[in-house]
This record gives C-alpha cells, structure tokens and sequence, in this order.
C-alpha cells in the first residue's frame, strides 16, 4: 500500500473530573488512552466501537479540535501537535470531518452557500466573484441543485444537510475526511445514498477516509482496514477481510457476532458478553476487557497488553497471542 | 415457521390515525390491517415517519391531541379496543398488553425507584400488597438478568446502565404476565452487544411466556433475528406483510426489494449499495397514486394515477404493488444469490 498520510503515535486525550467549589480535579476520564495507528494514503481506515470507547475523541484530537494531552500526529510529514494555533488552522484545510449529526453542525442562520464558501475564503482559494460558481459545482457533485444554495439548513431534510456537510468539506480540497458516525443518524434508505456518494467522491479525489461508526455492516462495506476501540485503546486492527474473516480479540469476536443480520437463514454462534462496558473514568487494571472476556486468564487482569502485530499487518492486544503471556 | 394451531390474538381492522395539525390533516396510519396469532412475533418494519411508532400507539390508545385514530377496529380477545371506556383501556394496559419503549431513560420515572415502578403495575393489577409486590419485583428484577436485585430494586433509574435500565422496564412489562408485548425500537439506543443481550433475553421471556409481540423497528437485522412474519410500512400503509423467509428471501414489493438490496451487511460481500433514490414523502404532500411511485423503478402511468391495494400474491403473503409480475420476474432465483 502507499505511504502513510497520517500517523498517530502514542495519542493520549485525558479530561479532567472536577468537583466541588474551587473545581478540584477528583479524577480523569481516560477517553483515548496510548492510541497509535497510520492510515495510509487513499485507503479508508473504519475506526469501530461502542459508545464512549473514544473513537471521537480521537478524531477531534487529531484535528486538534481538542487538545491532545500526550503523543504525536504526523499528518503529511509533519508533527502538528507542536504547530501554533495559525499554522495549525492552515494545516486543518488538509484535514476536514464530516459530522454525525446534521441538524446541530450546520449554522441555522447561515446561508447553505456561506456555510460552503466560507473555508474556501478563509484559505483564500478564490475570490468573491468566483467562490458562489464554485459553491453551485460542489453542490450539484453531491446532489443538490446549486440554485438551493440560497436555502438556509432548516430547508433542507436530513439527508440533504448530510450533504452539504459534505460539500462544506469537499470545498477545502482536503486529503483526509474523518467521517464521524456521518452515516448513522440516517434512515435506511438515505443512509445508503451518503455512503455510495462518499465512495463515489473518494473514487473521483483520491481522498483517505478515517470512517468512524459503530455500526460493523457500513465499516465492513466501506473500510479497507478496521480498527477497534475499546475503553481508549486499540484492541484489534487488520485488514477488512482478515479482520471480518479471522478476528483474533474476543472483544472483535463478540462485537462482530453481536450484529444482526438481515437473513433469516443466516446462522452463526453467537457470543453473548456479560456486563456492560466499563467507565473510562475508572477502567479495569490488566487488560480492560478483562471483567467481560470469555478466555480471561490470570494474567489478564494484572498486565494490560500491548497493541502486537502478531501476522503482518495484524495487530492485536491480547494476551492470548502475545508470546509473553504463554500462548500461541 | 409455521405456528402450530394459529389462534388470533389482535386483529387490526383499517385502523386510521390522523394528525389534525395547523399545517392541514397528516394521515400517519392509514388503513392499516394486520393479525397477531398466539405466541407469534409480528415485525413492524419501516423509516422514520412511516407510522410504525403511531400504530403501536394507536392500538394502547396512548395518543394526544392533535392525534387521533380515527377509523377501524383494534380487536384483542374478542375486543374492540377503540370503544372501550378510558378505564376498561386501564384494566388492560401493563396488564394483557404492555408496552417497552425505545429509550428507558425518558420512559421510567426518574424520581422512583425502580422497585416502586414495578411495583405500581402489581398493585393495580394483581391487587399484592407492598411487600409481596417488591418482592416479585425482586424475582423479576433476577429474570431478566440484573445482578444483585435486592440492592437494584431500591436504586434511581439514573444509576442503572442505558441495557440494565432497558431490563428493569422489559421486567415492568412482563410483571403482570401479559398476552401481547409492544416493543418500539427496544434496542436502536444501544450498543451493539447489549443489543445482542436484550435480544437475547427478549427471545428466552417469550418462549417461557408464550406471549406474543410485535416487534417495532427499522432495523431489518433485529427482524430476522427474532420475527416470525413481517409488515412492511410505508407512508402510513402497509405494503408488505408475509413470513419472514419470504420477505428476506422473495419480496415483491418494490421498497422492501430496494431496502434488503441498499443495505450494507455483514453476511455478503457487496460491490455497491443498491441505494433507493429520493426520500420519504412529507406526509401532508403525498404523491397522487402509489406513494412509493416518484422513487420506483417500476414506476407506469398507473402507478402515477391510482393507488394500489393490498393483495394476497400467495396464502399469507401480501403486496401493494401495481407490478408484482414484473418484481417477481427479477426476484425469480431469491433476492440474494450465494448466501
């Protein structure tokens, strides 16, 4: 595969628990905790979990969105977490994200047209003149008339929003979209014609996709590689079909066989997981998927595993496969 | 899946609700008719605004101004519901048929605890007295899989997990032993592992049970994995319902077609996503004629014109299509070859 455009190294996101008066910090949320991973070039890496696992906050702290604690991006090259605040707005026309919900990411008092020229002026792509002709191509390449763009967002359905949310971020010629759950707030019938259109564009720019969702059926159509979270790590990343195919964690297992499948033939032993996710605020010492896990053994509640690439390109942090823990 | 000696449990008979709005009339359901037999899982399947959620509604009679059901019957053990008196509607309410809502944390009562919710409903019902009724709380609260109920039964909607709390009220519903269950999207605000347990446990109740449910939901997956036939709405009308290998596997009409073939899936490799072009109709501007016709490749002039009825293809499978013949033709060797 190509290079990487973006390389994520020991990524580290804490947010304070504060209380009483004077705010004393009591605690921290561990939301992305010692997160690494590349996503190379015109791939798209599906980024997978469940509620609270830190797959967005991982986004937002890649576009500095929020501030990482601990690690690096190197995006194109460079390290961006030393950029300055200036240099880092320059460096944002490059990575662009498109949100979950279209109702709340989309100014109700801004024209559909400001909404999707105002990056370009920002970066001065174009000038005033040209900008509105550039903003009717956008919107007819994701399907809206261009003559709409005079519409204001509460004009437009879902889907259509959806779309502009698109164009918006098409506009600043980005490498990398991060697709936050673009999809999931979607009907069935609406969600499809996002999805083909994002593949469409990525088909027509070239562009690398950091699709997150939590939703295994629209990672496994859209993604070349998945990676999934759980409680701020990274606990399992392979390519789409080994990942689909041969999953190595048990959390990827039982996530994988959780799913319901529209067939009514379709059988398969389901592995039913006990419990509930765990608090990011308070993990599990060991591995965090420990209290949960069908195969937990001593060691597993002691040491937390690190991320192994156990088959090239396959990497998984479990102690079952990690030599150190006695197994396989 | 054929249930063995098919006694009707519900009959829905044209119901019709409509929303008297500023805006003009908005028919959510209209003229719908469909069976629940004993012990069976009937599926509820469509898009936002397709009038699953209001026919649930309309059946518990749960509805407010501006809505208001306006037309049919809603038999339920030889009953018509719709003209029973508010309080004959109690009677049964959380006790013949009960109700699990989408999202529990607005569904439970944040202000009680869980044990004293549970305990209303067999208070009223099965007239127990305060410590009978929390001690069946207790032995439900265990049923349906919460760890350490004597602690849980006294504890706050808000310290229970989004999947304990959707547990505390599937445990509400099944307290009076109910003939019919309602579940309206039980588990779309889940994750999808306590998804898998909610279904799961869902399963297991009916079967020890033998109730009956019908299953709301958009989600084509849930319904496979636990319906045993399926109505398909759209725009406030069914326009398919059979059983669920034949809906999966031979569907006629041209919207369940596109939704099975739009849909990506964990089970079959996909080049690209069938999509249905369009979007759902605003309920006060339907189209003239078919309602599905401005998004349908099998679309005519007739379609355009006059609206199609509900007709039974085959014993128990039913289309509301101008051109069945024509999907037919294209779902001749089963909608999904190599599975």
């Amino acid at each position: 595969m190509a290079k990487p455009i973006l390389q994520v190294r020991h990524l580290v996101k804490y947010f304070p628990i504060k209380k009483g008066v004077f705010r004393k910090t009591v605690g921290w949320v561990r939301a992305v905790d010692d997160v690494s991973f590349d996503v190379y070039e015109g791939e798209t890496l599906g980024l997978v979990g469940e509620s609270g696992c830190g797959k967005t906050t991982t986004a937002l702290t890649i576009l500095r969105l929020e501030e990482p604690t601990r690690g690096q991006v190197i995006f194109d090259g460079k390290d961006i977490t030393k950029l300055k605040r200036r240099d880092m707005r320059k460096m944002r026309k490059g990575m662009q994200i498109i949100f979950q919900d279209p109702y709340s990411s989309l100014d109700p008092r801004m024209k559909v047209k400001d909404i999707i020229a105002e990056g370009m002026l920002t970066h001065n792509m174009l000038n005033g003149r040209n900008v509105y002709k550039r903003v009717g191509e956008l919107l007819e390449r994701v399907g809206i008339p261009a003559d709409y763009m005079n519409r204001f967002p509460h004009e437009f359905s879902g889907g259509q929003r959806q779309r502009v949310g698109i164009a918006r971020a098409l506009a600043l010629e980005p490498k990398i979209i991060m697709c936050d759950e673009a999809v999931s707030a979607l009907d069935v019938s609406i969600r499809s014609q996002i999805i083909n259109l994002l593949k469409d564009l990525q088909n027509e720019f070239k562009f690398t996709y950091l699709f997150i969702a939590h939703d295994l059926s629209v990672i496994k159509y859209i993604s070349d590689r998945v990676a999934v979270m759980y409680v701020g790590k990274i606990v399992e990343l392979a390519d789409k079909k080994v990942f689909f195919d041969d999953p190595l964690h048990p959390y990827t297992q039982a996530l994988i066989s959780a799913v319901p499948v529209p067939n009514p033939d379709y059988k398969k032993k389901r592995i039913v997981l006990q419990g509930d996710v765990p608090s990011p605020a308070n993990p599990p010492k060991g591995c965090r998927f420990h209290p949960r896990c069908f195969m937990a053994m001593d060691i597993c509640s002691k040491v937390e595993p690190e991320l192994v690439e156990v088959k090239p390109g396959h990497f998984v942090a479990c102690h079952f496969y990690d030599k150190k823990g006695g197994n396989s | 899946m054929m249930a063995k000696k098919r006694e009707k449990l519900l009959e829905v008979k044209g119901l019709k609700t409509y929303f008297f709005t500023e805006n003009g009339v908005v028919k959510a359901v209209d003229g719908v008719d469909f069976d629940v037999y004993k012990g069976e899982t009937l599926g509820l399947v469509g898009e936002s605004g397709c009038g699953k959620s209001v026919t649930a509604f309309s059946i518990m009679r749960l509805l407010d101004y501006p809505g208001k059901t306006v037309g049919g019957r809603v038999v339920f053990e030889g009953e018509n519901l719709l003209e029973k008196s508010e309080d004959g509607m109690r009677k049964i309410r959380g006790k013949d048929i009960a109700m699990i809502f989408q999202e529990p944390m607005t569904s439970l009562n944040p202000v009680f605890t869980i044990g004293y919710q549970i305990s209303e409903a067999l208070k009223i019902h099965l007239h127990m007295n305060d410590r009978e009724a929390m001690a069946k709380s207790v032995e439900l609260l265990k049923k349906v899989g919460i760890p350490i109920p004597e602690q849980r039964v006294h504890e706050y909607p808000h310290q229970l997990s989004g999947g304990m709390r959707q547990r505390a009220m599937i445990a509400m519903a099944m307290s009076c032993d109910p003939t019919l269950l309602i579940a309206d999207e039980p588990t779309t605000a889940l994750d999808v592992t306590i998804q898998a347990q909610i279904l799961e446990l869902m399963k297991a109740l009916l079967q020890e049970f033998n109730a009956s449910l019908i299953m709301i939901t958009h989600d084509l997956g849930v319904i496979a994995e636990i319906a045993n036939r399926v109505a398909v709405m759209y725009a406030g009308k069914i326009v398919e319902y059979s059983d669920i290998n034949t809906i999966f596997h031979f569907p006629l009409h041209p919207y369940t077609f596109g939704l099975l073939t739009s849909i990506p899936r964990l089970d079959v490799e996909l080049k690209r996503l069938d999509a249905i072009p369009g979007f759902v109709p605003d309920p006060l501007h339907f189209p003239k004629g078919c309602k599905f016709n401005p998004r349908c490749r099998f679309a005519t002039d007739k379609c355009r014109e006059e609206e199609p009825p509900l007709v039974k293809v085959e014993e128990g499978h039913l289309v509301r299509c101008w051109h069945v013949d024509r999907v037919k033709e294209e779902v001749k060797n089963g909608l999904l070859v190599g599975v």
